[in-house]
């Protein structure tokens, strides 16, 4: 029997291109004093979870035959099509309007569709989402299908005994890496330091096209209304203002500006 | 009750900063505060409780507990959860709570938000602003819908200061039956990084992009040993294999507070400091004076970094 795995993928707006305006003191804040409005701000798939779907597809060249299925709660934007030209097996949007939504709500709707296609070997989120940080759903979906999460990996690995699959995560922790082992059916979120995640080819480009991206609903899920009701509100977003200052330390030559400051800083008692 | 509840992991990492952060949410909404502490417990647990206008302490201790373990954790505190009320509660982020607050969150029904840098009440109403986008920006999120809330605050940036009152708080063993609970993940091999780290380090010189070469990063090396203290490294470098990766600060990296923080070549991205913003001193080396870094800087040098780090190796050993 294939092993099956889920990608949870989102669309974020461009972290690098957020990163830029702020350096630049160029960032604004909309109307609605909440959202991030400029149009020139690219929309593309959360950076981990890209490296997830990464994951997925090296599990499967290592020899595991599986079906990988990638699943987006909201406006996929151009994501699940990107997915679908890696060539994963079936890309799944759940119609949702995400800014009515929270974290929980998000989970409720993931976990509910694993269960719909009666469960998953091994279900891949990224370690967080660029936007918000927060790096909850793939633990709140752990527990909602009572599955263990491992966090942080840098490198997944799945073997066979007979009809059982085993997980092999490598994970980055402050104290150096970890190997650890867990059954599947389990939850693990992926890091950067699995690698750069593959582009897609021109052959997986034309076949893409083909591929139709299955639509549910939450009712469909067996979802309802009041289940996804929000409970953590974003009400505000802002830009934080950073002091700025710092005393410049000059000199006639490199020696000297260093031989400034290293006096300046033993005087402030910061150096001995 | 209402009560506020911060939990931590032993007496350890930001309880000082989450229990007067604790007290603050707990007098403005007229309840009391409670201090949960999970596995191995201090002999000084009542007076840090009793300087922070504690209420009462509920130890969780376990053989179970000896060392952390995410599947037993997690249903120590849904157990206690099903026994006690509380409308709140606080972990400090270390990387373990960022998976065991969400999880709790789950299993008892609460809402939850993580990367909390502040948090307020106002009329009842409790708010939490987050960072987001990696510290550009600033998020509020109210918490109104669920009965309870776990919440993760990020402590590095936070006060400690002893409660207007102190209290004699009582120190309680809750008893809870951890038999049936087992960690379904198994270690199989660490590889420790040995030596010290630069989360511990009170002097770090780091270098970013700016360096232009991977053998240029010996320089950040010898000034750090000058000074006594570790290499660190941005993310891009550590990327390209200048440096090791648990040498890297920031968001996805280590966060470090050391007294002295040297950046050279870095530009001053939120998502590097993130990892450094603590640090009491921030000197920065850049040869844009424009560059983002120096708003953080106390003292800044505009230059070469090729030149400057040697220079400064010389002036600290001459
Ligand atoms: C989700 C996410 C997570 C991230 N996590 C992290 C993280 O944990 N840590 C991290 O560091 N980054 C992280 N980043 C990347 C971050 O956004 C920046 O890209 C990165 O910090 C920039 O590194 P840098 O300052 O070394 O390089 P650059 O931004 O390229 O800056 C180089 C600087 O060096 C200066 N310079 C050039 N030559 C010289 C010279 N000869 N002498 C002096 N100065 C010179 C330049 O003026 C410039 O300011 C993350 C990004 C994302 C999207
Ligand atoms: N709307 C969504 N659709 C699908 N997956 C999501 C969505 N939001 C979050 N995820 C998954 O959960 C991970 C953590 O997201 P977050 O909790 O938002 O930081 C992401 O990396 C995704 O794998």
């Amino acid at each position: 029997m294939a092993f099956r795995i889920v990608v949870c993928a989102k669309e974020v707006l461009d972290p690098d291109a957020v990163n830029n305006y702020a350096l630049e003191g160029k960032l604004v804040i909309g109307d609605d004093g909440k959202s991030l409005t400029q149009s020139s701000i690219p929309r593309l798939m959360n950076a981990y979870d890209e490296q997830a779907i990464e994951a997925a597809l090296r599990i499967r060249e290592a020899g595991v035959p599986c079906t990988i299925t990638v699943v987006s709660v909201g406006d996929p934007g151009d994501i699940l099509k990107h997915a679908a030209s890696l060539g994963i097996d079936e890309p799944v949007a759940i119609q949702a309007d995400t800014a009515a939504l929270d974290h929980h709500g998000i989970a409720k709707l993931l976990a509910a569709f694993v269960q719909s296609r009666g469960g998953a070997d091994l279900v891949l989120c990224g370690r967080q989402g660029s936007d918000g940080d927060q790096g909850v759903v793939s633990a709140l979906v752990g527990e909602h299908l009572g599955l263990p999460v491992v966090t942080i990996a840098r490198a997944i690995d799945v073997t066979a005994t007979g009809d059982t699959f085993g997980v092999r995560v490598v994970r980055v922790t402050p104290d150096g890496d970890e190997t650890v082992a867990v059954p599947a059916p389990a939850v693990v979120t992926v890091s950067n330091e699995l690698g750069q995640a593959r582009y897609p080819t021109m052959a997986g480009r034309m076949a893409a096209r083909k591929k139709k991206i299955t639509s549910v609903t939450p009712a469909e899920l067996g979802v309802a209304p009041a289940a996804l009701r929000p409970r953590v509100t974003l009400t505000k977003q802002f830009v934080p203002t950073v002091k700025g200052a710092c005393e410049m330390i000059a000199g006639a030559s490199a020696d000297e500006a260093a031989a400034n400051l290293i006096a300046r800083l033993r005087a402030e008692n910061v150096l001995r | 009750m209402s009560r506020v509840v911060v939990c931590t992991w032993g007496t350890t990492g930001g309880a000082a900063e989450l229990l007067t952060l604790g007290h603050g949410v707990a007098t403005a909404l007229g309840t009391e505060l409670v201090w949960v502490v999970v596995g191995p417990t201090a002999d000084d647990l009542a007076s840090i409780a009793g300087r922070h206008g504690v209420t009462a302490v509920d130890r969780i201790v376990d053989a179970k507990l000896t060392t952390f373990g995410g599947d037993v954790a997690v249903e120590a505190l849904a157990q206690y959860a099903r026994q006690f009320e509380f409308r709140l509660l606080l972990v400090p982020q270390t990387f373990d709570a960022r998976l065991t607050a969400p999880r709790l969150a789950a299993r008892i029904d609460a809402g939850v938000v993580m990367n909390g840098l502040a948090l307020g009440a106002n009329g009842g109403e409790v708010a939490v602003t987050a960072s987001a986008f990696g510290g550009d920006t600033r998020v509020v999120y109210v918490l109104a819908g669920a009965d309870r809330y776990v919440v993760g605050m990020s402590t590095s940036a936070l006060a400690v200061e002893p409660a207007p009152t102190a209290t004699t708080p009582p120190v309680r063993d809750v008893a809870l039956d951890l038999s049936g609970s087992e960690e379904r993940i198994q270690v199989v091999a660490r590889t420790e990084t040995s030596g010290p780290r630069i989360e511990e380090a009170t002097i770090l010189v780091a270098g970013g992009r700016g360096l232009g070469d991977k053998a240029n990063y010996r320089l950040v090396e010898e000034l750090a040993e000058a000074l006594g203290g570790m290499a660190a490294a941005s993310r891009p470098i550590v990327d390209e294999g200048w440096a090791e990766p648990a040498r890297q600060v920031g968001l996805t990296g280590k966060i470090t507070r050391p007294q002295l923080y040297v950046a050279a070549g870095i530009s001053g991205a939120s998502q590097h400091m993130v990892g450094c913003a603590a640090a009491k001193t921030l000197v920065a080396i850049n040869r844009d004076p424009e560059a983002a870094i120096f708003r953080y800087a106390k003292y800044g040098i505009v230059g070469d970094c090729l030149e400057i780090l040697p220079a400064l190796t010389r002036a600290v050993k001459g």
